[in-house]
């Protein structure tokens, strides 16, 4: 671990202006990130996970958000970056994949010609051949059956899981050092969902490019991830290895999101809800702790969990780092309880 | 145009001019200084109109277009003077060398052919060109919409035209109007004091047999004028070029200024108006006919020199109201309806003075020699207005004479107009004005093209009808006959049952017969007012048009007979 | 594909035989009579009958129609004697009113009119999807503001006096332009684009109007794709995205649009040919109206719905190139 980060967030912040008001997304989240490394980074809907992923490719709205903080791709900010320079990072050095396969996808091409596309704006040069070949043999890479002839075929032609594939090989035909996963598996259906995250697995180990996985789904990370990140009202409340996480959780938070993995009911696993209240505004973010409103170990009115919001540090005793007004002792004692149940 | 529509089917055409007297010389004759008319350029016609309605001379009939054939392309036998003024009403010899020769008491008229005259060809138009334009006329089945004069007075039966004629039936009419060397001779049923006037028609007009192509002929008449046609597209324009066989020498009427007149089809009136105003370019050397109500103020009471480009003036029609004798059939009655009417009311329902003046009779002042002021009834306002205390007296006498036509007027009279907006306006002031008196209007709203053909039906049992004509030539001939006796093509009185029907008819057929124009003219005057005398009919509105001219147009005097530019002697300053 | 075109013609037919049919039902049941309608002076109920009869209105409506579909194969004779005239196969009538057969007489005025929609179509479509791209762009600046604004007003506006405006404008108070004079562009091509520089810039931006706020609208809504992300994420050009990712997806229903549009114009574009004094067969249908000449009104009529009919066809073949989706069902 003694080598530079491939990729390091410092500080990002982010607010998108709207009618409503101010949308503070993302508050000072930092995390490094090394080749072959995969990420998981947790929430619930509106946690923050997916703005933190979309800063990084600058594909937030650029005249209604507000971005601050650093992005080092290889020591290089990419919010300083022009927008050519921008446009040569995405698809090249950092690749995303998006939740819905089924709306991702351009429905007016044929996915060869999405494929093409995607390699031929960083290879201007390539010759038709050369691309064909290309894309062929990622779509072979990706699993899809029968590519010669499927590749002039459309979107709409394709089942979702074969669609995920497709835009898996938009997202690596350029062999791109970070892969961004937006939630790839959600829309797709259980036994898809599982094919899928080994075909991010089987690839990234013959490229060692580094994987951020977005995912509401504790149970992905497990599977998948290196390192995870809790998000919660737009901050980092836990950052642990894959092991601690589940073994020692240190955030109340990431208590209550594992008892909801914990569930043998399919129809509820992974799934927040089983947290009791709803996420907070990001418009009107409670104060201190945000997540005092719903956390059964808070301290009471006036405490510091209601007036002061409480830092990122490491919880003594684990490898974690938590957020939280209680002390290490607690963390560490509770932890272990609520997982043993 | 608009205003001839709503006059309607019945009758186009002629009267003399009044312009001058009327108008206080306002510019009936184009003024001097502009130097003598010359040769050269081109003449524009600016028209709303998608086409002329028939060029075809045996089907043309309204005024501004036999105005147009016929100081253009179509020759006939006779011709009112190219001139302004009264003199514009007097004929004389076109193709003929005189204005005829009558013989066998009214009943033979004659003429003879000039020298000289041809077809665009350049072969010369003979007798029997002339006879067989006129049988065209009998082809009612396919020469459509023109006069039927020559029908009605030549003496042949039966005879179904040119092209449909038997070998008997084409000699008979070849009798009837006869050729000898160049010498036409037509044989009339009865007596017919002003047949010369009516050969100015275009129905006397000749037609080249072979060229004749029936009712297509409509679209490439062969020219006998100083123009011909070059091009002819119906909703874009016809242009007339200079007719290099005509002979000048032939002809003492046409002066054929511009070598070229193109009439220009389909066009906004709005935009006409303003290019009019604008004076601009090509438009310098255009006319155009009608002016759109709302820029009459502009025009006329506005900026002199655009006033001076421009011309208020009677046209030959006069707007009137029908009575049902049959039904109405109490003169104190009549004369109540009459007193009652707000004659200003409806005049400015129909757009104020600009429509014209109120009528003192059925005979225009431009008929000079038919024409006589009229005595009015007693209580009749000048100013236009009902005179309700009048109307109403006039009811009280008529309660004692006639009470059974006085519960018919306060049951309800049948009232038919045409269902637009104009007449619906109409309608409201009839009703306010006879309930005023007592009298009551059931209102019979008639689809507006369906209009004539109901009231003109003899079942239709109405009470009050609108009416409108024109002369067909400067005679009342074809005023007071037509409107008000049984065989009269357009008479909507019902007037027959009245007791002194018989010795009106006795005296209109004496005045017709009459060859005296002048002792004639004084019979007319006669019966305009005893026709006005009994009412049978209410006087309307003597109606005027206007007309306006580009600056660099010379000749623009409107030509009494047709109320419409003489359009050949139109020239380009 | 011949399935289909084949269907697609056969019933095109029958819209066609129903159009007429039912152009000549409506005519029999207008209140006003043609006969009458038709006839200047003198209109005594004989000579009005008589009339009837040479118009062919005296036969029973069906027989009407039946003659009427006779000659479109055969051709039909008229008049007698040297009155005798034809009007060849396929023939659509003649036109009493314009001493023509109806067939020349469309032959005649619908290139007028094509040339005017082709020109306003190109000019309107070209004109409303860039104002529109550049509204959506630049959306809530003032360039979307000023699109916005003029695609409001526009819609609103009355071409009889915008047209009627413009006219004066160009050709009478500033006297830029000559005043309108058709001339078909084979035959003096100068007059051909000077007289409909104004009909088609009319036609076209009061057109455009909608055509922006489509293209605004269709924009916006793709720019919320997610596919239009994903390019973004590709590292595609702005211009590249806008053009095979937003605009195509706003162009689907747009064509829909146009193509209708379109159709309905070359069936007569009534107003602007009237305004502008075009002699094309929007007027002369208008005409027809007005004085109940029947064969003109079927005929016109008939050519106006082949074109509608046209029109659906195309539109059902763009959405299939346009839409893979439409294409491989």
């Amino acid at each position: 671990m003694s080598q530079p980060p491939l990729l390091s967030v410092e500080g990002l912040t982010v607010s998108f202006d709207t009618p409503d008001g101010v949308v503070h997304a993302v508050s000072g989240v930092s995390f490094e990130l090394q080749a072959g490394q995969t990420l998981g980074i947790v929430g619930e809907s509106g946690s923050g996970k997916s703005v933190t992923a979309s800063s990084i490719l600058r594909l937030n709205n650029s005249t209604t958000s507000s971005t601050t903080g650093r992005v080092l791709l290889d020591g290089r900010d990419v919010l300083g970056l022009s927008d050519d320079e921008m446009r040569a990072v995405r698809g090249r050095d950092v690749a995303m994949v998006f939740q819905d396969p089924l709306s991702a996808l351009n429905p007016y091409y044929s996915v060869g010609d999405q494929i093409a596309e995607a390699f031929l704006v960083h290879h201007p040069k390539a010759t038709a051949q050369e691309v064909r070949e290309r894309v062929l043999g990622m779509l072979e890479k990706v699993g899809i059956p029968n590519p010669e002839k499927r590749i002039d075929e459309y979107p709409h032609q394709f089942s979702g899981g074969m669609r995920q594939r497709i835009v898996i090989a938009i997202a690596l035909i350029n062999s791109p050092r970070v892969l961004i996963a937006d939630e790839p598996t959600t829309a797709l259906d259980v036994t898809v969902q599982a094919q899928i995250l080994d075909l991010m697995l089987d690839l990234q180990k013959e490229t060692n490019m580094a994987i951020i996985l977005i995912t509401h789904d504790l149970g992905v990370v497990a599977e998948v991830a290196d390192a995870a990140l809790v998000m919660y009202g737009g901050r980092i409340v836990e950052q642990a290895d894959v092991v601690s996480i589940f073994r020692q959780p240190t955030h109340p938070y990431s208590w209550g999101l594992l008892g909801a993995v914990g569930s043998l009911d399919t129809s509820t696993r992974g799934h927040l809800s089983t947290i009791p209240g709803t996420p907070p505004s990001l418009i009107s973010i409670p104060s201190g702790c945000s997540f005092h409103p719903r956390c059964g170990h808070a301290l009471g009115a006036g405490s510091a969990c209601t007036t002061k919001v409480p830092d990122l540090r490491a919880v003594t005793g684990t490898t974690s780092k938590s957020a939280c007004h209680l002390t290490d002792e607690q963390l560490v004692s509770i932890g272990r309880r609520e997982v043993l149940q | 145009m608009t205003k001839r529509r709503i006059i309607g089917a019945v009758s186009f055409a002629l009267v003399a001019s009044l312009v001058a007297a009327s108008c206080g010389g306002d510019s009936g004759s184009d003024g001097g200084g502009d130097g003598e008319p010359k040769k050269g350029g081109t003449i524009r016609i600016l028209s709303s109109g998608e086409q002329i309605a028939h060029l075809d001379p045996q089907r043309n009939y309204t005024g501004t277009d036999l105005a147009f054939a016929g100081s253009t392309m179509h020759r006939s036998l006779t011709s009112y003077k190219y001139e302004a003024g009264d003199a514009g009403s007097e004929i004389e010899g076109d193709l003929a060398t005189d204005t005829g020769t009558v013989s066998n008491e009214g009943k033979t008229w004659s003429f003879t052919l000039r020298d000289g005259i041809t077809f665009e060809d350049g072969s010369a138009i003979t007798c029997a060109d002339v006879a067989y334009g006129v049988s065209r006329s009998f082809a009612t089945d396919t020469i459509t919409d023109g006069p039927s004069y020559a029908v009605t007075y030549i003496d042949v039966e039966d005879y179904p035209g040119p092209y449909k004629a038997t070998a008997e039936q084409q000699a008979a009419y070849d009798k009837a109007v006869a050729c000898e060397g160049n010498t036409i001779t037509f044989n009339l049923k009865n007596p017919v004091a002003d047949f010369n006037y009516t050969t100015t028609l275009l129905t006397f007009s000749p037609v080249p047999k072979a060229s004749d192509t029936g009712e297509k002929y409509d679209m490439s008449p062969v020219s006998s004028g100083p123009y011909k046609i070059e091009s002819y597209e119906i909703g874009k324009a016809l242009v007339l070029v200079r007719n290099e066989n005509w002979n000048e020498d032939s002809d003492p009427l046409r002066k054929a200024y511009p070598d070229s007149i193109i009439y220009e089809f389909g066009l906004e009136e709005a935009t006409i108006d303003e290019r009019m105003i604008a004076d601009v370019g090509d438009d310098q050397f255009a006319v155009a006919e009608g002016i759109q109500p709302e820029n009459l103020q502009t025009i006329f009471e506005g900026d002199e020199a655009l006033k001076s480009r421009a011309i208020d003036y009677y046209d030959p029609y006069v707007s009137y109201t029908n009575l049902n004798n049959e039904r109405l059939s109490c003169y104190e009655v009549r004369k109540a309806i009459y007193l009652a009417i707000d004659r200003d009311a409806l005049r400015k329902a129909g757009g104020g003075p600009y429509t014209g003046d109120y009528a003192d009779g059925f005979v225009k002042p431009a008929l000079a020699l038919d024409y006589a002021q009229s005595t009015m009834p007693e209580g009749l306002n000048e100013d236009g207005t009902a005179n309700v205390e009048a109307a109403k007296a006039a009811v009280a006498e008529a309660e004692t004479k006639c009470p059974d036509v006085v519960k018919l007027a306060q049951d309800g009279m049948n009232f038919y107009y045409p269902d637009t907006p104009v007449w619906q306006k109409a309608l409201a002031i009839w009703q306010s004005n006879m309930e005023a008196i007592g009298f009551s209007i059931k209102p019979e709203a008639v689809e507006p093209s369906n209009y004539w053909p109901t009231v003109m039906n003899p079942e239709t049992e109405y009470d009050i009808v609108r009416g409108g004509w024109a002369p067909d030539w400067a005679n009342a001939s074809t005023v007071i006959p037509e409107l008000f006796t049984t065989g009269g093509g357009f008479n909507l009185t019902r007037n027959s049952k009245d007791p002194d029907y018989a010795e009106f008819e006795g005296l209109v057929n004496e005045a017709r017969v009459n060859l005296d124009r002048v002792a004639q003219g004084k019979q007319w005057q006669e019966l305009n007012q005893y026709v006005v005398d009994r009412l049978w009919a209410l006087p309307g509105t003597f109606l005027k048009s206007q007309s306006i001219w580009g600056s660099k147009v010379g000749n623009t005097f409107q030509w009494g007979p047709f109320g419409a530019f003489c359009f050949g002697n139109l020239y380009v300053k | 594909m011949l399935l289909f075109v084949t269907r697609r013609l056969m019933f095109a037919l029958a819209l066609l035989l129903a159009v007429s049919l039912f152009t000549y039902l409506l005519f029999a049941m207008l209140p006003s009579d043609p006969a009458a309608l038709t006839c200047s002076k003198n209109c005594k109920p004989e000579i009005i009958e008589a009339n009837r009869i040479r118009l062919g209105y005296d036969k029973p409506i069906l027989e009407q129609y039946w003659l009427f579909l006779k000659g479109i194969f055969v051709g039909r004779d008229y008049g007698v004697g040297q009155a005798a005239f034809s009007c060849p196969a396929p023939s659509l009538g003649y036109s009493y009113g314009q001493h023509e057969c109806v067939t020349t007489l469309i032959a005649r005025t619908f290139p007028v009119t094509a040339y005017l929609s082709i020109g306003a179509f190109i000019l309107w479509m070209t004109l409303g999807i860039s104002l529109g791209s550049i509204a959506a762009l630049k959306r809530g600046r003032w360039q979307d503001r000023a699109a916005t604004t003029f695609s409001a007003v526009g819609v609103s506006l009355p071409t009889f006096y915008i047209g009627l405006l413009v006219l004066f404008s160009f050709c009478i108070w500033l006297r830029i332009l000559p005043f309108p004079s058709y001339e078909s562009p084979f035959v003096d091509p100068k007059s051909f684009f000077l007289t409909m520089l104004l009909p088609w810039l009319t036609l076209a931006v009061l057109s455009a109007a909608s055509y922006t706020r489509l293209t605004r609208n269709g924009m916006l809504e793709a720019m919320n794709e997610d596919f239009v992300r994903l390019g973004i994420a590709k590292g595609l050009r702005r211009r590249t995205i806008l053009r095979r990712y937003v605009l195509r997806s706003a162009l689907v229903p747009i064509v829909t649009i146009a193509g209708l549009d379109f159709a309905a114009l070359l069936g007569g574009a009534i107003i602007t040919e009237s305004v502008f004094s075009l002699p094309g067969m929007g007027r002369m249908s208008i005409r027809a109206v007005v004085d109940s000449d029947l064969p003109v009104l079927v005929g016109t009529t008939m050519v106006a719905a082949v074109f509608i009919v046209l029109a659906n066809v195309i539109v059902d073949i763009m959405y299939g190139v346009l839409d893979p989706r439409v294409r491989t069902k």
